[in-house]
Formats: C-alpha cells, sequence, structure tokens
C-alpha cells in the first residue's frame, strides 16, 4: 500500500540508494590497503532518480509486465582518483566524507518517510 | 536490510585483516634483535568466494623480506665468524613504527564506518517502532 503513494516510493528509493552507497564506502575502506584495488561509488540520487522517472513502463495494473530491474538501482563506477604506487586508488579523508553524505541523505530520506507516515495518521484522526 | 548487513561483514573483515597486520608488525618489533632473523611481509587482497562477502578483504600469504641481512661487528658474540660479523635482523624500526601507524589509522578508518552503518540501521529499526 506504502509502495503506491508517490512520496514514500521517493523517500524509500532514496534511502536505499544511501545504504548502497554506504556500503560500497564500507568496501572501499576495508580495501584501503589492497594493492590494485580501484575505489569505486555510485552516482548521485538526484542524477540517477531524475534519469530513472519519467521513462520506464507505468504499471497501473496488477496484470501488467514488470520490467525486471525496477528497483532503479545504479551501477557502481570506478573512480578516477590518483592511485597509490601499489594501485590502490583509495582516499579515506574522501571516503569519510562519502559515508557522512550517504548519512545524511539516509537520514533525510527517513525523516521524509515519517513525515508522510504522520501525515496519515493525521488525515485518519489518529 | 542486506546491504547493511553486508557492509558491517565487509567493515570487520577490514578490521580484523589489519588487526593481523599490526600482529606481524608487533612480530617483526620483537625479534629486531634477533640473529638472522628476516622481517615478515603481508599483503591484503579481496576475498573471493562462493559464500564470502562481496568486497571482503583478508591477509594474503606471509612473505619475507628478502633484503640483505645486517652484518653486525661483534668478535665476542658467540655467532660471529672468522672476521668477526654476525648476521643481525633486517627489521627497520623506523618502517615498522610507520607501518603500524598506517594499519591503526585504517583500523579506526573501519571502526568509523562500522559505527555509522549501525546508526544508519538502527534510525530504520526506529521507524518500525511508532
Amino acid at each position: 500500500m506504502y509502495d503506491s503513494l508517490d512520496l514514500f516510493r521517493v523517500s524509500s528509493v532514496m534511502a536505499r540508494h544511501a545504504g548502497a552507497q554506504q556500503s560500497l564506502v564500507a568496501t572501499n575502506v576495508a580495501n584501503a590497503d589492497t594493492p590494485g584495488y580501484r575505489a569505486m561509488s555510485l552516482p548521485a540520487f538526484s542524477d540517477t532518480h531524475r534519469a530513472s522517472s519519467g521513462i520506464g513502463l507505468r504499471m497501473t495494473r496488477l496484470g501488467h509486465m514488470e520490467l525486471p530491474d525496477q528497483s532503479g538501482m545504479p551501477r557502481p563506477f570506478a573512480g578516477s582518483g590518483e592511485s597509490a604506487p601499489n594501485g590502490n586508488s583509495v582516499s579515506i579523508e574522501e571516503e569519510m566524507l562519502n559515508a557522512i553524505e550517504a548519512q545524511r541523505q539516509h537520514n533525510q530520506a527517513l525523516a521524509i518517510y515519517r513525515h508522510a507516515m504522520g501525515l496519515i495518521r493525521t488525515s485518519l484522526g489518529r | 536490510m542486506t546491504v547493511f548487513s553486508d557492509a558491517l561483514k565487509v567493515s570487520t573483515s577490514g578490521m580484523r585483516a589489519q588487526a593481523e597486520r599490526l600482529r606481524y608488525v608487533s612480530e617483526n618489533i620483537a625479534n629486531a634483535d634477533t640473529p638472522g632473523y628476516r622481517r615478515k611481509l603481508v599483503s591484503f587482497e579481496e576475498e573471493l568466494g562462493r559464500d564470502q562477502t562481496p568486497g571482503a578483504v583478508s591477509t594474503g600469504p606471509v612473505s619475507l623480506d628478502q633484503t640483505s641481512l645486517d652484518r653486525i661487528y661483534d668478535p665476542t658474540n658467540p655467532l660471529s665468524d672468522e672476521s668477526g660479523y654476525f648476521d643481525g635482523s633486517n627489521v627497520n624500526l623506523l618502517i615498522e613504527v610507520a607501518d603500524a601507524r598506517e594499519a591503526s589509522r585504517s583500523y579506526e578508518a573501519n571502526l568509523k564506518i562500522f559505527e555509522q552503518v549501525r546508526q544508519m540501521s538502527s534510525a530504520l529499526m526506529d521507524l518500525l517502532r511508532k
């Protein structure tokens, strides 16, 4: 039921994006000393969301066909940062920044979700 | 939820690998004065396997540093040869201390990420509470 409301849908996709980004940051930091490892990151949510909404098939009935990649999770790409002599391109400082960014985005998404929930509660009179 | 638990597992593997590296550093420092000791080197590699979390890190096989051993002049030492020299270790304390610093810095970074992922997942859980 919640998925059909746009506010819930957008905020949950946003939270999922933040979670995926945070998981990539964790992988990067864990591999900060692995020789030959390239740092990975996700494109920003605002870019991917604008690109993914609008085009694509709309499902207005249960019988409609579902596209396999409806989650809209973008693919991670390797950054083009400078690499150390051992071929590793992870910068811990940059990863810290990305981690905070992801956390803020996640908190934002959850705040929107909670707010929308409050709105529904109010309209139901509870 | 699996994204978060995967992230937690990956940062745990990072912490474990850094701790293991720190263990070898302390082994090298402890043996800095052992005659004939070669310093142990450990490398990191990405874990690849069917049941492993993607992106997790582990320490590779230990190798010995093949640079030449220190020649120490001490004719009174029972290990010394006719010319009065014996083989020391090839541990350079400066390098070991720098390595230990790097390991602890990376460990802390992993710990920070771990904490942050936990905060994010508990914030998600707070949604259910109300």
